[in-house]
């Protein structure tokens, strides 16, 4: 067992007071798209928990996500979730420790299997053997398969880890794959966007650090709290929407009077996220409120759903185009078919051969 | 297959190839009536034959009073149909997106209380027209199962944009999926159907109307 | 090329009309609510603003109504928070910032005294041994 101590005498132990630890707590229960009396369950749960190991894998992917959440990484409370998860392995942020690094995360492995809590950022290739991405010679799958062994449970961070995300897309030369695709035997939280926000990710954690479980998941394994609506049905621009008043380009009268962005291609409809409440750089803004249609980056294949600027009713294939090609073809076949026909009529006209009254009379023997 | 990838399949390929079967099984149907030709009437025009063609494809879009009181359900619910159809096809803002998407023209859409409203009367008018004909003996003798096929086409994209619309029932992704691949079977269905008429039934009208209005009858 | 200052850039303030602040009468509405059942019952509530899908003009309805009270403080737990009293009674503003100054959560607060405000008693009992202890030292 972990001789690790719990949350609450770590956080003592640091000089956090008590009014300190109630703040911490109401924030994170914000964080966590909790109602704002949880605060006190918060803070008796983090008094009974015990600092939970964590290894972050990343793999292919463009440090974007780490980005995202490291640029909150100021000695206050998300930090402090940091703090007490205990990060012990970073890929990206140990880079320059080298094999020491490396040894250390198999030693973590070992000695809290079945409990240490696996992060991964980035898709997995698993074309060509894997050779596309490697660290310290090993490839992203193995590296995924050793790790989850003895995980008690996996977040994968980010479109890429949890739907494959940009490498995934059309042509995918490196044959990119999520997390989910590859584990099978573990609970897996996809905490999808392109980056995911910052609170989002840390308030996932805070409620695995809080309460040691799975939070509830939608059918893409994405946590309901935050992802349960889409944007679009909590955009303050909605009933805009519904008033039928669009920006039809993005300076026109509509788009300064803050209106509806669905024409300009916003996928605020369809992506399910938590932009619209959350928003983003410590709740500054979000994009639709900048006045940019959402690009739908927390769904799968959201870079293979065409322009970002065509709106979510047309079709992504230019069917004007395609249109015009199938009439030219049509026009052949027709004009192929009506001839065809004209000589079939033309036949029947000259093997036609009059019937006399006889003939008929004939018949009706 | 996720909700997500089912839209863009549903937006991509599946579209595309329902436009193309739409359009050339369209245009070939087109062809092939006009190519197979029509007898030259050489008799002396008694009146204009292009006067009685648009005299008829207007007078037959008014139901003659008589066909009303013989066949009220098929008359009130069909043009409440037809009418319902209409409005929520060229006049709801996405769908006006799509038309200007593809033939680069646009209107002003109409508000989406009023789309909604045509679609609950396109939907129900539909509904009483099934009913009916499964109730008449002689409509339902003289069914076929062509005709509950292209009533199900027609009635599938009303019945999923109403839906997706109102976030019933699925997700929305998984509706909007669902109503646009169900436009792409209709659009699939339509060349090879009586759903034709949409494009013939005005040339044919003008055309009894014409031969007609030069002999000087007037239909 | 054009200059930056040549791209025509105009901002446009929202009037504070229904559009502007769709949520915002809901919300005064949910307070009174609340401060019936603190005044009935003694029972206190809050409403977390990061939850709700509020525009600026909702926020900018909310500060205009409920105006600035006679409680101002400022509390220094984990970087600032600060807690202001709005002009209703027992309606509080409480923002938690981390020490970037970026704002980590946004309550108001139904209740008669915020609890960050609060010495909590575990808190004050540690106290008391420290102050003790002080004492022990002066001598
Ligand atoms: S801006 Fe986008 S998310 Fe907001 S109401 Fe319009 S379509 Fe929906
Ligand atoms: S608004 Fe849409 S595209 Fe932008 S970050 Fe949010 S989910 Fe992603």
């Amino acid at each position: 067992m972990s001789k690790r101590p719990t949350v609450a005498e770590h956080l003592a132990r640091q000089g956090v007071s008590r009014r300190a630890f109630l703040k911490f707590c109401a924030a994170t229960a914000s964080m966590m798209a909790l109602p704002p009396g949880m605060a006190p369950a918060i803070a008796e749960a983090l008094g009974q928990r015990r600092r939970p190991a964590v290894i972050w894998l990343s793999f292919q992917e463009c440090t974007g996500c780490t980005e995202s959440l490291t640029r909150s990484h100021s000695p206050t409370i998300e930090s402090l979730i940091f703090d007490v998860i205990s990060l012990d392995y970073h890929h990206t942020l140990q880079a320059a420790a080298g094999d020491a690094a490396e040894h250390h995360r198999e030693r973590v492995q070992e000695e809290f299997a079945g409990e240490y809590l696996l992060i991964v950022d980035g898709s997995i290739p698993i074309a060509d053997g894997g050779v596309y991405s490697t660290i310290a010679g090993m490839t992203n799958l193995q590296m995924l398969e050793e790790s989850a062994k003895g995980a008690a449970a996996i977040v994968a961070v980010g479109s890429c880890a949890a739907f494959g995300g940009i490498p995934k897309a059309n042509p995918n030369p490196t044959g990119a794959v999520s997390v989910a695709d590859i584990i099978k035997d573990k609970p897996i939280i996809n905490v999808s966007g392109c980056p995911p926000i910052p609170v989002v990710i840390t308030g996932v954690l805070a409620h695995y650090l809080t309460f040691g479980t799975i939070p509830e998941l939608d059918k893409l394994g994405r946590p309901t709290a935050f992802y349960g609506e889409t944007i679009h049905d909590r955009c303050y621009r909605r009933p805009f929407y519904d008033q039928g008043k669009f920006a039809k380009s993005f300076d026109d009268a509509g788009a300064r009077n803050g209106w509806c962005l669905y024409e300009l291609g916003c996928k605020g409809p369809t992506t399910y996220n938590a932009c619209a409440t959350t928003k983003w750089n410590e709740g500054t803004s979000w994009p639709v409120e900048s006045g940019h249609g959402c690009l739908g980056c927390s769904e799968p294949d959201f870079w293979d759903a065409g322009s970002f600027y065509k709106a979510v009713s047309m079709p992504i294939s230019d069917l004007g185009k395609l249109g015009l090609a199938a009439a030219a073809a049509g026009a052949v076949a027709g004009v192929a078919v009506g001839l065809h026909n004209r000589h079939v009529k033309a036949g029947a006209k000259a093997a036609h051969k009059p019937l006399t009254a006889d003939e008929l009379e004939g018949d009706k023997s | 297959m996720t909700d997500m990838e089912l839209l863009n399949w549903a937006r991509g390929p599946a579209l595309e190839w329902a436009t193309i079967i739409f359009v050339v099984g369209v245009l070939v149907r087109f062809l092939e009536m006009s190519l197979l030709g029509r007898k030259p009437d050489l008799s002396e025009a008694r009146a204009s034959a292009a006067g009685g063609g648009w005299r008829t494809v207007w007078r037959r879009s008014i139901p003659a009073p008589g066909l009303v009181k013989q066949a009220p359900v098929v008359i009130y619910a069909g043009y409440a149909f037809h009418i319902g159809l209409l409005i929520a096809l060229l006049f709801f803002a996405p769908h006006i997106l799509l038309f200007k998407d593809v033939f680069g023209l646009s209107w002003p859409a109409l508000p989406f209380f009023v789309v909604d409203a045509a679609t609950v009367i396109a939907i129900v008018a539909l509904l009483v027209l099934l009913v009916h004909r499964l109730v008449n003996p002689v409509r339902r003798f003289l069914s076929s199962w062509v005709d509950y096929l292209v009533w199900a086409v027609t009635f599938l994209p009303l019945l999923t944009g109403y839906l997706a619309y109102h976030r019933m029932i699925l997700p929305y992704t998984e509706m909007l999926a669902y109503h646009m691949l169900s436009v792409a079977l209709l659009l699939v269905v339509f060349p090879f159907t009586k759903l034709m008429h949409t494009f013939t039934i005005f040339v044919s009208r003008w055309y009894n109307g014409a031969v007609s209005g030069r002999k000087g009858v007037q239909l | 090329m054009s200059q930056l200052s040549d791209i025509p850039v105009t901002v446009t303030v929202l009037q504070a009309g229904a559009d502007a602040a769709p949520h915002g009468r809901a919300l005064l509405m949910e307070l009174e609510n609340q401060l019936r059942d603190l005044v009935e019952q003694g029972r206190e509530s809050s409403i977390d603003l990061r939850s709700l899908p509020l525009s600026p003009g909702d926020l900018a309805f909310l500060e205009q109504h409920l105006g600035k009270g006679e409680v101002t403080a400022e509390v220094s737990a984990l970087g600032p928070s600060t807690v202001q009293e709005t002009a209703i009674h027992g309606v509080w503003w409480v923002r938690h910032y981390n020490s970037n100054d970026e704002v980590m959560a946004e309550f108001l607060e139904v209740t008669q005294c915020p609890d960050i405000i609060r010495a909590h008693p575990a808190d004050v009992r540690d106290s008391l041994e420290d102050l003790r202890a002080r004492l022990v030292e002066l001598e």
